[in-house]
């Protein structure tokens, strides 16, 4: 199988060529022994993806696409030490840099392990525990700069925060997880009146360089975040060579300009090689002049997939049909789509997707799902999948700094509730929609967070008559037995949706097997903010909990240093623990002894009479053994003999003498040695 | 408006206000109300419901045993088998002042017929010491509380909505408005943790109770533990392994250094990845025994302090709240007062001291 490169050409006109690469800089490295080209300027990830890798590898027994949200980590060839792993999307491609996964392979026999190189999967075996492990995850930070303002974030949003801040006296630290500032704003288009996306992003990026108070990291991911301090893990260039490390950002403030997640269409099939979100496809296009193959097909309850489905035209691709889940979507990227002459399917959703006969592409089953109506249509193949499901805020790091969250029926999506201390969410990730709201809303972090007056936000929305707003993200058929697992989100966590039982029997008989009921609150893993929303759904979780879920299943990083002190260290008990007061009327401590060789336990219960057996009558109780001498507490008097009650029998004890702080025991038993 | 009355309202959302409720309701013949969330499928769980405890006081011993098997039978008809599972859970300590602490419960629980059996480093690691109790039951909240909330509505409790208004007055009495409906409630029971902590004032809040800082850590799949359930004296810890073999982790510090804690007792830090977690406040009593009774001696009554085994005091509770406990429960509940002197108090339990 020849690998088809998946890097669109220069030579026309289109928007879509990769603005970061440099194509007269090619390079080259190997990954796992192949030889991979790019360009100056791709990501390990983009590199690979262009060259046609498309897999990540197997999870039972079906393959599973090599996406941003799921690619693996790598380490040098040379160490494979997990403590220098990197993750592919954070990586810049560097001339003769020999890499390795750090996933698990499939095993294979060694003919295929020479074909391999050849294949399009990475070959990375998905069942294990942890498959795409991120070893950094688990790592101490090292301190970090502080800040006076942490932004996390580097769109459009968080490079105003950041902006906003500086002018304010703050000095700011603006976390990127990618390697350029910029974010996802150029996908949604502008609207009239407005800058564009590319002036808005140039204009604070100069901004940002200008000022000497706001420091940028790039390709670095916060991963956890408290009140007070970002842990991150950052990709960065050390003689030449990629590095990571992880750093510790004291800051009293904090913005969370993290964006949203593109949701996941539920339907059988949906993370199969082929399938991608919308940003995703359009990122890769337009960062990295990545799209693979040369048909597509758009499946979206989201009106900005129409705006990639043309930018994509106008790059060479054939769009063979764009299906809404809208039943009568309304926009000016609908409109415009019409005119480029797409086959659009409104109120249509995927039923399922398989892989299509052939070497490459996806074959779907749409289906026309409008209120009363379910038809199914033939199926249609394309080499690539564009699936978009709406927009999800990122929430994960409010979450795991303590913040609430509630679901919202209005736009099926969870949505910020009660702020953590010093901690602020800006732009699409606090659910703001227009760019310009976006713009405003970091500024208006800034003085929320300064306790300064804050002038109002207002989403400029066009009026849903023109510009029909995002639906809840599409749900397709229940998957049966046979048909390819429905996942509910595409990123390390692999939630499926469960599959109906085969049946001969018709499901209106009582015996039939009834559908699936399932519940995700002993699901032993965490979730994804994505997954909870689906789970919503889907009826995994009712709408009222949504918000108690996604805040207490975040994928929690632990942060706190150094080990905490053992339990072990307790001190020496007291003689008399508090639990024993008052338990025996008129009760001293005496020194006893039993009148045969036996040894005493601690808390034997003592009773006046040998035949008496209920705990309640007794009259003391051993408290101590210490230096070969027993120490009792019991109602009685010097000399008195008592019974002990062990399992299997009784025997007699003596109250020897009563005792006393810093006495001889061995004395006061009347032998030499202090054994009993 | 229109004007009803109630005799109780019985705020918590744990087992044990569900059944206190429930009972006073079908066996007393009082009229209740109930106010509390049903979650327990969704949230992490924040306590575990078990026949057994760290319990050293032998009136408690005795006053449990009888309380178990009556609030078995009743959850067995109400929840049936998928409400309750048979466990032998283990409890633990590291320090010396745990490990003389698990001996007094473990002659304890054998003088009361319980079967008890030591367990060694070979099974909980070097340097601690454990008992394994045999044939405890462990009760499934999740399940248990869809059961328990049927049953109620079986016996006419009525539930506090969401657009309903509860206000505990500071003499035990409350007013609930529901709309143009006005019920005025005889008695308040503040009955579990959460319940005390959003009804009892500052200047109520009574000397005998903490509030506590405590997590729940859920963990992905892990490495079998050495009993399902697992109760660490010295630190306030409990372990529960689900049939799965992830772990959910309670006890008391903030998120992070109980992380800490957790990966240093389960075999080395970072040996398990988090599914879940949550902080929260928790009422402790300062002498470890349970408090009951009115703040104040005429305010709302409290439940506070029963640990695991609260659930299977709910018999005694009714009783005693309706006035017809026997002499024996009258006695153990009136040694735990709320406004008892913890300073000298005959009924402190083990925890206090560890």
């Amino acid at each position: 199988m020849k690998l088809r490169s998946a890097r669109l050409g220069a030579d026309t006109k289109h928007l879509l060529q990769g603005s970061v690469i440099n194509r007269s800089q090619p390079l080259q490295f190997r990954l796992d022994g192949r030889v991979i080209p790019g360009f100056a300027g791709d990501t390990l990830l983009s590199a690979v993806l262009s060259a046609g890798i498309d897999t990540a590898g197997k999870r039972g027994g079906v393959n599973l696409a090599l996406t941003t949200r799921h690619a693996p980590a790598i380490v040098p060839a040379t160490t494979r030490d997990p403590s220098l792993a990197l993750p592919m999307d954070r990586t810049p491609a560097t001339d003769g840099a020999d890499y390795v996964t750090l996933a698990h392979q499939l095993s294979r026999s060694p003919l295929a392990r020479l074909l391999r190189r050849e294949t399009n999967s990475l070959h990375l075996d998905l069942d294990r525990p942890d498959p795409l492990t991120r070893p950094w995850l688990g790592m101490a930070g090292t301190p970090g700069p502080d800040a006076d303002l942490v932004v996390i974030g580097g769109g459009v949003a968080g490079m105003s925060a950041a902006v906003a801040g500086a002018k304010n006296g703050l000095r700011v630290m603006l976390i990127e997880a990618t390697p350029q500032l910029g974010g996802h704003a150029r996908l949604f288009g502008t609207m009239d009146g407005e800058e564009t996306p590319d002036q808005s992003i140039i204009r604070l990026s100069n901004a940002v360089a200008a000022s000497s108070k706001i420091t940028v990291l790039t390709s670095a991911e916060a991963f956890a975040l408290r009140p007070g301090m970002v842990r991150l893990h950052q990709v960065h260039l050390l003689n030449g060579a990629c590095t990571g490390r992880v750093l510790d950002i004291p800051a009293p403030r904090s913005i969370l300009a993290t964006g949203a997640f593109e949701r996941l269409p539920v339907f059988a099939g949906n993370r199969l090689p082929g399938v991608v979100g919308a940003l995703e496809a359009f990122e890769l296009a337009q960062n990295y002049g990545v799209w693979p193959g040369r048909t597509a097909i758009v499946a979206t309850s989201s009106s900005p997939a129409y705006r990639l489905a043309m930018l994509a035209q106008d790059a060479g691709i054939e769009v063979k049909r764009i299906i809404d889940a809208r039943p009568q979507p309304q926009s000016r990227f609908v409109e415009f789509a019409k005119a480029y002459g797409i086959t659009q399917a409104a109120g249509t959703v995927v039923a399922n997707a398989a892989p299509a006969a052939g070497e490459y592409g996806v074959a779907i089953t749409p289906q026309l799902a409008m209120e009363g109506l379910s038809t199914v249509d033939a199926p249609i193949a394309a080499d690539r999948l564009i699936a978009c499901g709406g927009w999800q805020p990122d929430l994960t790091l409010w979450h795991m700094a303590g913040g609430e969250g509630r679901w919202s029926a209005a736009t099926s999506r969870l949505e910020p509730g009660i702020a953590p201390a010093g901690i602020v969410l800006a732009g699409s990730a606090a659910g703001w929609f227009s760019r310009r709201a976006c713009l405003d809303s970091g500024g208006d972090a800034v003085d929320c967070l300064l306790d300064k007056p804050r002038m109002p936000l207002q989403d400029q929305l066009i009026d849903p008559l023109y510009e029909t707003p995002d639906g809840a993200a599409p749900i397709g058929d229940l998957p049966d037995d046979s048909g390819h697992p429905a996942y509910l989100d595409g990123g390390h966590g692999y939630l499926v949706r469960p599959r109906t039982l085969p049946s001969r029997w018709p499901s209106w008989l009582p015996f039939a097997p009834k559908p699936p009921s399932w519940s995700l609150d002993y699901t032993p893993q965490p979730l994804d903010i994505a997954e909870v929303a689906a789970g919503v759904q889907l009826g995994a979780i009712p709408p009222a909990s949504a918000g108690i879920v996604a805040h207490e299943r975040v994928a929690m990083v632990g942060i706190a240093a150094g080990d905490e002190p053992s339990s072990a260290s307790g001190g020496a008990a007291p003689l008399l623990s508090p639990y024993l007061e008052g338990r025996y009327h008129g009760a001293r401590l005496f020194v006893v002894a039993p009148t045969e060789q036996r040894v005493l336990n601690v808390g034997a219960l003592i009773h006046a009479d040998p035949d008496e057996t209920d705990p309640l009558m007794a009259i003391g109780v051993v408290v101590r053994l210490t230096d070969g001498a027993s120490i009792a507490l019991v109602a009685g008097t010097e000399g008195q003999t008592a019974s002990v009650r062990e399992p299997g029998r009784a025997f007699t004890i003596q109250l020897v003498v009563l005792y006393e702080d810093g006495m001889n025991l061995a004395a006061a038993l009347g032998r030499g040695a202090s054994t009993p | 408006m229109s004007q009803t009355r109630a005799d109780f309202v019985i705020v918590g959302s744990k087992p044990l206000a569900r059944l206190v409720a429930g009972l006073l309701a079908s066996v007393h013949g009082k009229s209740v109300i109930f106010a509390g969330e049903s979650q327990s499928a969704y949230r992490l769980p924040r306590g575990v419901d078990l026949s057994v405890a760290p319990i050293t006081r032998p009136e408690t011993w005795d006053m449990l045993k009888p309380l178990v098997a009556e609030t078995l039978k009743l959850i067995s008809r109400i929840g049936g088998r998928s409400a309750r599972s048979r466990v032998d859970p283990i409890l633990f300590a590291e320090n010396e002042p745990g490990k003389i602490a698990l001996s007094h419960i473990r002659q304890m629980a054998l003088a009361f017929g319980h079967a008890a059996e030591p367990i060694g480093e070979q099974a909980l690691g070097p340097g601690r010491d454990g008992i394994i109790l045999r044939d405890a039951v462990l009760l499934h909240r999740a399940s248990l509380e869809t059961a328990l909330d049927h049953w109620l509505k079986q016996h006419l409790v009525r539930r506090l909505g969401p657009a309903e208004t509860l206000s505990i007055r500071e003499d035990g009495s409350a007013e609930l408005i529901s709309g143009d409906e006005r019920v005025e409630i005889g008695q308040s029971v503040l009955a579990d943790d959460m319940a005390l902590l959003e009804h009892v004032s500052a200047a109520q809040w009574p000397s005998l109770l903490r509030r506590q800082l405590t997590t729940t850590i859920f963990t992905e799949p892990t490495r079998t533990i050495a009993a399902p359930v697992m109760l660490q004296l010295d630190s306030g810890l409990t372990l529960v392994q689900q049939p799965n073999r992830g772990i959910t982790a309670m006890g008391p510090g903030n998120m992070d250094a109980f992380a800490v804690r957790l990966g240093v007792l389960l075999g080395g830090r970072r040996e398990f990845r988090q599914a879940g977690q949550s902080s929260y406040q928790i009422v402790v009593t300062s002498d470890a025994a349970p408090a009951v009774g009115r703040l104040g001696g005429v305010g709302a009554d409290i439940l506070a302090g029963f640990g695991p085994t609260g659930a299977f005091f709910a018999p005694a509770i009714a009783r005693w709240l309706a006035g017809v406990a026997s002499l024996s429960e009258n006695g153990w509940f009136a040694a735990r007062l709320v406004d008892r002197n913890s300073a000298s108090a005959w009924v402190a339990d083990v925890g206090a001291g560890i």
